[in-house]
C-alpha cells in the first residue's frame, strides 16, 4: 500500500500553505482517507462544478495539500503563499495577555476578561466557526448544522472520532448537555446570551452523533450564536466548580490544561489525539497574565514571551522598531460606545441624544483616543455583518446643530456625569476626548473613572451616561445581547416606547429565513437606531498585537473576534519558524 | 531606656510584675499582641463596618437576588457587627483567611501563599544588603566626621531619604531599564511557582529601590550613634590603654554603636514592609504588595483585610524584636531594669 | 543737663529677648542647605501656584497625536491622549500641594493637641493616648490609606483625612516628648499654682516653648505627606482623570516612557525636587535647633 500524502492541516481554513505533497492520491489512497474528509472535498468539488478527482489533481498540481477539514476558497492565492516555511513541530509558545487577576476562570462556555478568552480557546471548540473574513464556516465540531424549511427545527451532526482530552468520544449527549448548560438561567453564562431561542427540553438525540433541536421560534441567527467562540462544547457533567482530579477541565481543543494559577499563568499541553490531523504544532502553550501594559510589552521586547495581545498604541512604533518583534494590526468590529439611557432625563428627550451624537468629532476621537488605530463609526454596530447598512450617511460633528437641538429641548447648559472604567482600549480615552469636545457645545461632562469593581457594581446599567465595551458580533446577535428589554447588558434601556416597532421587527427578522428579506428588515431596525438610539458608536479600535519574528502563521487583517487571529484558533495555526 | 520601656514601667507600676530582663521581654511581647489585637479591630472596622454593601460591590455585573443573598450569608453581613468581628477573628486565627471575593473564589491563603514567599525573599535580600551597607557608611562617616566623605554622604543620604519610593523606583527604571541604559529588565516577571532566587536579573531593580529607600535612615542613625560612642569615655579608655585603633573600633566602638541603632534597623526593616507595596507595583513583582494594590482596586475585601493585617503584623513583630534586641544588647539598659 | 550726664542717668534697658523660633529661623538660614531647600521649594510652589498662567495650552485640550515628540507647539511633547505635557505639568502641582498642606495641617493640629494633653496630664491618660498613637503607628501609612480607599473609594477628602490621621501620631509623640520637659519647668508650675485654666496654660505657656521642635517636625511631616499623596495618586487612588496631577501624570504616561519620557520625567523631577527641598529645610532647622540646644539658652 503506497504511503498516501500526509494530510497536513495548515494555517487556517482558507489559506493553504504548501506543507508536503507526495503525489496525486490514487483511488486506493482515497479509500484510505477519512470519510469525513472526503465528504468535505466532495462538497467543495460540487461547489466548483468539478469531480472529486479533478479537484484533487488540480490541488496537487498547484502544490497544495488538501486539508482534512475541507475548504479551498482561495486555492490559487494560497499557492503563492505556499513558498513560505513549512510548519514545524515543537517548542513552548508563551503568550502574554492583557489583564487578568485572581478572578480568572477557565470555562468552555463563559468568559469575563481577555485572559479567560485566551484560555478558553486553547481547550474548547464550537460546532461552527467564523473564518478570517468573519463569515460563517462549517469548520468546527459539526459536520452539519441545517434547518428545516420553516427555520425552527435544526439538525446538528458532529464529526466522528473526536475525543475530549480525557479520551471520551464526542457524542450527541455531550452536545445536548452543552446546549442545556449554555442556556441554563441559573448560570448566566456569556455563551448563552445569544441562544435565547433554544428550548432545553426540545433537544432530541437522534443517534450517537446527531441531535435534533426544536427552537422556540424560527431563528436564522442560531448559526451565528453557535459559532461564537464562547459556545464551547463540553462533556456531560462538566462543571468548573467541581473541577478536580475526578472531573478535569476538558474540552476537544488542541491543547489540554495542565496547570492553572488564576492571576498568574496557565500551562496547556499539546493534545496528541486532536481531531485535526497534524495540528497543533507547539508542544506546550503558556498563557501569562499581564495586567500592566508596560510589563507586557517589555516582556515581548525582552524575549520573555513570544506574543502579546493589546499593545498600547504608544508602543506600536517601539515594537515595530525593535529587531525580532513585529506588530499585528487587525481591524475589528469591537466598539466602546458612549451609552445614554433613553428612559431617563436628560436623554429621554430624543433631541438631546441627537445633539450628543452631533457633538462627537469621530475622527478626532479615533486620532486622540486610539492614536489613529481604528476606524470611524456611524452610531451603528456590527460593521462586519453583511446586513450592515452602508448607505446611511456618515455622521459628522455639527456643533451648531447640536446647540440648536439642545436649546429646543431646553438643555442649554447641560451638565452630566459619564462613568467609565479601564475595561478596554477606548473606553476611558473615548470618554475623555468626548468630554473635551462637548465643551464647544456648552455641555459639561464630568468623566468619572471608576475601578472595574465599582463600575460593574450595583450601578452598572443604571447610569444615565456611561461607556461600555463590546466585541465583534453580527447584528442580530448583538441586538439580543444589548438592545432588547430582555438583553443581559442593555445600557441604553432601548427601545423607548416610541420605538417599540423595533421589537416587532426583531421578531420578524428572526423568523425570516430568506437572507435578502431579512437584510431589509435589519435595515429598518438600523434606521430606527440610527435616528433615535442611545449609543454613540464613534469608532472601532484595531487589534494591536505583538509577536516575535520566529512565530509563523499569523495573518494580517484577520477579521476576528479576539486578538492574535482569535488566539491562533486555539494556538493551532501558529508555529515556530 | 527606650521610650516604650519607660512608659511600660510607669503604666505597670501598681501591678506586681516579673522582674529583670525576661520580665521586660515578656511584657513587651504581650504589649505587641495587644497592639495586634487593636490593629485587627481597626482593619475590620475600616473594611467591614463602613457603609456600602460589600456583596453588591463585588458581584457587580453578575448580581442576581440569589447570588447576593448567598454572598451576604457567606460574609455574615446580616449579623450584628460584633458577631461579624468574632467570626472573622476566629477564622483568621484558625488560618482561614476567608475566600477571595473575586471570580474563582479561592481561599485567600492559597492566593497569597506563594506571594508571601516572594515578598519575604525580596525584603530579606534588601535587608541583607542595606543593613551592612548603612552600618559601614555610618561608621565611616562618623570616623571621618566633618570631612569630605561625611559631607558628601550626608547630602546624598538626605536626598535619598526625602524621595518617595515610587520616585526612586521610576528613576531606576528610566536609568537602567528603558531610557538611558537598557541593561536590566524593567519588570520582574517571575512565574507563579518560580522561586525568585532563580531570577537574579529581575530582582536587581526592586531590591535596589528598596535599599535606596531604607539605607539613608539607618546610615544616619548609625553615624550619630558612632559619633557618640567614639567620643565616649569607654573608647577613650581603650585608646589610652594603648589598644590599636582597629581593635578599638571593631571590638569596642562598633558593638556599642550598634545597640541604639538596632531599634532603627528593625524599624527600617518594618518600613520595608510598607515600601514593598509601591515598589512591587512599579516592577509588577508578584508579591503581597502588588497583590494588595490589586485587591484594593478590585475591592476584594477579604484579601485586603488579610494582607493589611499581615503587613501590619510584620511591622509590629519587627518593632517588638527591636525593643527586645535593644535590651539584650545594651548592658546599661539591662542593669536599669533590676 | 549735659549729654554725658543724660547718658549716665538713662535707664538700663534689658536686651530685647527674641522669640525662640525667630532665632531658630535665623540660625537655620545661615546654613547653605536651608537656603538651597528654600529655593527649591519656592521654585516648585511657584510653578504649582502660578504655573497655570504660563501654560500654552488648556490642560485638557488636544495638541497633537498621543505621545508625540516635542515640537514647536508642544515643547515637551504630548501625553497619552495627545494633550500638551508642559501645560499639564504647569497645572499639575496645585492638587498635590493643596492636599499635602491640608493633610499636614490636620496632622499637626491633632497631633499637637494630643501631645500637649498627654504631656500635661501624665499618668493614665498619657499612657492610653500614647498607646492609641502606637496602634496607628503600627501600620505602614500607605497600608492604612489603601485599606480606607478599598472601602469608601478614592475620594480626595478621604485621602486628606487618612494622611492627616497617619501624620498625627508622630507629631503627638514628638510634642509630648518636647512638652514633658517644659511641663516640669518653674514658670509652668507657678502658672498652675496661680490657677491658670488648662487650655491657656497649654497654648500660652507650653506651646510657645516647643515651636522649634514643631517646626522641624512640620517640615518632616510635610515631606512625608507629599510623598504619600503623590504615591497614592500614582497608584490611581488620588486625583482622577482628566485632572492634571503630577502623580497621576506619572501613571498615565508610564506606557509611553520609551517613546516620550517627558510626561513621566517632568512630574518625577518636580516631586523629587519638592520633597528634597522640604527635607533640606527640615534638616537645616534640625541642625540649627540642635546647635541652639547644645549652646544652652540664648
Amino acid at each position: 500500500m503506497a504511503a498516501y500524502p500526509r494530510w497536513e492541516v495548515v494555517a487556517g481554513r482558507n489559506e493553504l500553505v504548501r506543507a508536503e505533497v507526495t503525489r496525486n492520491p490514487s483511488r486506493e489512497d482515497q479509500g484510505a482517507m477519512r470519510e469525513d474528509e472526503l465528504s468535505r472535498i466532495d462538497e467543495e468539488a460540487r461547489r466548483r462544478g468539478m469531480s472529486r478527482e479533478e479537484l484533487l489533481k488540480r490541488a496537487a498540481v498547484a502544490g497544495l495539500v488538501l486539508t482534512g477539514s475541507g475548504g479551498l476558497a482561495q486555492v490559487a492565492r494560497a499557492g503563492v503563499a505556499a513558498a513560505a516555511a513549512a510548519p514545524k513541530r515543537g517548542g513552548t509558545f508563551r503568550v502574554g495577555v492583557a489583564g487578568g487577576s485572581s478572578s480568572d476562570i477557565i470555562d468552555g462556555q463563559d468568559i469575563v476578561t481577555n485572559p479567560d478568552q485566551a484560555r478558553l480557546m486553547a481547550g474548547f471548540e464550537t460546532l461552527v466557526t467564523f473564518d478570517k473574513n468573519f463569515k460563517l464556516a462549517f469548520d468546527g465540531l459539526a459536520e452539519e448544522v441545517s434547518p428545516n424549511k420553516a427555520g425552527n427545527v435544526w439538525t446538528i451532526r458532529v464529526r466522528p472520532g473526536i475525543e475530549f482530552h480525557n479520551g471520551k468520544t464526542l457524542s450527541a449527549d455531550d452536545v445536548i448537555f452543552s446546549l442545556r448548560r449554555l442556556v441554563n438561567p441559573k448560570l448566566k453564562l456569556f455563551g448563552g446570551s445569544a441562544l435565547s431561542s433554544v428550548n432545553p427540553n426540545a433537544l432530541k438525540k437522534m443517534d450517537s452523533r446527531t441531535v435534533r433541536m426544536t427552537l422556540k421560534n424560527p431563528d436564522g441567527t442560531i448559526l451565528d450564536a453557535l459559532g461564537q467562540y464562547v459556545a464551547g462544547i463540553v462533556p456531560v457533567g462538566y462543571s468548573p466548580n467541581a473541577i478536580g482530579k475526578a472531573n478535569p477541565n476538558v474540552g476537544t481543543g488542541p491543547y489540554k490544561l495542565k496547570s492553572f494559577t488564576p492571576g498568574q499563568q496557565s500551562v496547556h499541553d499539546r493534545n496528541p489525539n486532536y481531531w485535526r490531523h497534524g495540528q497543533p504544532y507547539f508542544d506546550q502553550v503558556v498563557i501569562i497574565d499581564f495586567p500592566d501594559d508596560t510589563a507586557r510589552v517589555n516582556a515581548l521586547l525582552g524575549g520573555q514571551v513570544d506574543a502579546i495581545s493589546n499593545i498600547p498604541p504608544a508602543q506600536v512604533a517601539v515594537v515595530n522598531g525593535h529587531s525580532g518583534t513585529k506588530v499585528l494590526e487587525s481591524p475589528t468590529a469591537q466598539w466602546t460606545p458612549i451609552c445614554m439611557r433613553v428612559d431617563t432625563a436628560p436623554f429621554n428627550d430624543v433631541r438631546v441624544r441627537q445633539a450628543m451624537r452631533l457633538i462627537a468629532d469621530r475622527e478626532q476621537m479615533v486620532q486622540q483616543g486610539l492614536a489613529g488605530h481604528g476606524h470611524v463609526g456611524n452610531d451603528l454596530y456590527a460593521p462586519f455583518d453583511e446586513a450592515y447598512d452602508h448607505a446611511l450617511p456618515q455622521r459628522k460633528q455639527d456643533i451648531a446643530q447640536a446647540k440648536s437641538l439642545l436649546k429646543a429641548a431646553g438643555q442649554d447648559n447641560l451638565t452630566v456625569d459619564l462613568q467609565s472604567t479601564n475595561g478596554a482600549l477606548g473606553m476611558n480615552e473615548g470618554a475623555q476626548v468626548f468630554a473635551q469636545q462637548a465643551k464647544a457645545a456648552g455641555v459639561t461632562i464630568n468623566v468619572k473613572i471608576l475601578d472595574s469593581g465599582a463600575f460593574y457594581g450595583s450601578q452598572y446599567l443604571k447610569w444615565p451616561m456611561s461607556t461600555d465595551f463590546w466585541g465583534t458580533r453580527n447584528y442580530l446577535s448583538q441586538v439580543a445581547a444589548g438592545s432588547l428589554p430582555t438583553s443581559p447588558y442593555n445600557e441604553t434601556h432601548w427601545p423607548d416606547t416610541a420605538d417599540n416597532k423595533f421589537l416587532t421587527l426583531y421578531k420578524e427578522a428572526l423568523r425570516t429565513v430568506d437572507r435578502k428579506k431579512r437584510f431589509a428588515i435589519e435595515h429598518e431596525m438600523m434606521q430606527l437606531e440610527y435616528d433615535h438610539g442611545g449609543y454613540i458608536v464613534w469608532g472601532f479600535s484595531n487589534f494591536l498585537d505583538g509577536y516575535s519574528s520566529k512565530v509563523q502563521g499569523l495573518i494580517q487583517g484577520w477579521k476576528g473576534v479576539m486578538q492574535l487571529n482569535n488566539f491562533g484558533n486555539g494556538y493551532r495555526t501558529f508555529w515556530f519558524g | 531606656m527606650s521610650a516604650f520601656a519607660a512608659r511600660l514601667e510607669r503604666a505597670t507600676r501598681v501591678v506586681p510584675r516579673p522582674r529583670g530582663v525576661w520580665g521586660f521581654i515578656l511584657r513587651r511581647i504581650l504589649l505587641g499582641l495587644l497592639t495586634l489585637f487593636f490593629v485587627s479591630i481597626v482593619v475590620f472596622a475600616a473594611t467591614q463596618a463602613l457603609p456600602g454593601d460589600a456583596a453588591r460591590a463585588f458581584l457587580g455585573r453578575n448580581a442576581t437576588p440569589q447570588s447576593l443573598a448567598a454572598l451576604r450569608e457567606q460574609l455574615h453581613l446580616n449579623e450584628p457587627v460584633l458577631s461579624q468581628y468574632f467570626h472573622w477573628l476566629g477564622g483568621f486565627l484558625r488560618g482561614d483567611l476567608g475566600k477571595s471575593l473575586t471570580g474563582s473564589q479561592e481561599p485567600v491563603t492559597s492566593l497569597i501563599g506563594p506571594r508571601i514567599k516572594n515578598s519575604a525573599f525580596l525584603m530579606l535580600i534588601a535587608a541583607a544588603i542595606s543593613v551592612p551597607l548603612s552600618i559601614a557608611l555610618g561608621s565611616v562617616a562618623a570616623r571621618r566626621r566633618d570631612r569630605v566623605f561625611d559631607h558628601a554622604t550626608s547630602v546624598v543620604l538626605l536626598v535619598l531619604a526625602a524621595l518617595p519610593e515610587f520616585v526612586t523606583a521610576i528613576v531606576l527604571v528610566v536609568l537602567l531599564g528603558t531610557s538611558v541604559f537598557h541593561v536590566l529588565p524593567p519588570v520582574s516577571l517571575i512565574p507563579p511557582n518560580g522561586s525568585p532566587w532563580n531570577y537574579p536579573k529581575e530582582l536587581v531593580l526592586p531590591v535596589l529601590a528598596l535599599v535606596l529607600a531604607v539605607t539613608p535612615y539607618i546610615a544616619r542613625i548609625m553615624r550619630a550613634s558612632m559619633i557618640e560612642v567614639l567620643e565616649s569615655d569607654y573608647v577613650e579608655m581603650a585608646r589610652l590603654k594603648g589598644m590599636r585603633e582597629q581593635t578599638v573600633l571593631w571590638r569596642h566602638a562598633l558593638p556599642n554603636g550598634i545597640a541604639p541603632a538596632i531599634q532603627v534597623i528593625a524599624l527600617s526593616l518594618a518600613y520595608l514592609a510598607g515600601g514593598i507595596v509601591v515598589v512591587e507595583f512599579v516592577f509588577a513583582y508578584p508579591g503581597i504588595g502588588s497583590a494588595f494594590v490589586g485587591a484594593v482596586s478590585n475591592r476584594d475585601l477579604p484579601t485586603v483585610q488579610a494582607l493589611g493585617i499581615l503587613i501590619a503584623a510584620a511591622y509590629v513583630v519587627l518593632n517588638v524584636a527591636a525593643d527586645v534586641a535593644t535590651i539584650l544588647v545594651s548592658p546599661r539598659l539591662r542593669t536599669s531594669l533590676r | 543737663m549735659s549729654g554725658a550726664a543724660a547718658a549716665a542717668v538713662s535707664p538700663i534697658v534689658a536686651p530685647k529677648r527674641q522669640r525662640p523660633f525667630v532665632v531658630l529661623l535665623r540660625r537655620a538660614w545661615r546654613l547653605p542647605r536651608t537656603r538651597i531647600g528654600f529655593v527649591l521649594v519656592l521654585l516648585l510652589v511657584g510653578t504649582a501656584l502660578i504655573g497655570p498662567i504660563f501654560a500654552p495650552h488648556d490642560p485638557t485640550a488636544f495638541a497633537g497625536a498621543p505621545f508625540a515628540k516635542p515640537s514647536s507647539s508642544t515643547l515637551l511633547g504630548t501625553d497619552n491622549l495627545g494633550r500638551d505635557v508642559l501645560s499639564r505639568f504647569l497645572w499639575g502641582g496645585r492638587s498635590i500641594l493643596g492636599l499635602s498642606a491640608a493633610a499636614t495641617l490636620i496632622g499637626l493640629v491633632l497631633g499637637v493637641s494630643i501631645g500637649l494633653v498627654a504631656a500635661y496630664s501624665r499618668g493614665l491618660l498619657d499612657d492610653s493616648l500614647m498607646r492609641v498613637m502606637d496602634v496607628i503607628l503600627a501600620f505602614p501609612s500607605i497600608v492604612l490609606a489603601l485599606v480606607a480607599v478599598s472601602t469608601v473609594g478614592p475620594k480626595l477628602w478621604l485621602i486628606v483625612l487618612v494622611v492627616g490621621f497617619t501624620t498625627m501620631p508622630r507629631v503627638a509623640r514628638v510634642t509630648r516628648g518636647a512638652s514633658a520637659e517644659v511641663v516640669e519647668r518653674d514658670f509652668v508650675q507657678s502658672a498652675e499654682a496661680l490657677g491658670e485654666p488648662r487650655a491657656k496654660l497649654l497654648l500660652g505657656e507650653i506651646l510657645p516653648n516647643i515651636t522649634s521642635t514643631l517646626m522641624v517636625e512640620a517640615s518632616l511631616r510635610l515631606t512625608y505627606a507629599i510623598g504619600l499623596i503623590a504615591g497614592l495618586s500614582f497608584l490611581g487612588f488620588g486625583e482622577q482623570p482628566p485632572a492634571a496631577d503630577w502623580g497621576l501624570m506619572i501613571n498615565e504616561n508610564r506606557q509611553g516612557l520609551t517613546v516620550q519620557p517627558w510626561g513621566v520625567l517632568m512630574p518625577v523631577i518636580a516631586i523629587a525636587l519638592l520633597t528634597v527641598g522640604t527635607s533640606l529645610i527640615g534638616d537645616g532647622l534640625a541642625r540649627a535647633s540642635a546647635g541652639i540646644d547644645r549652646r544652652g539658652d540664648e
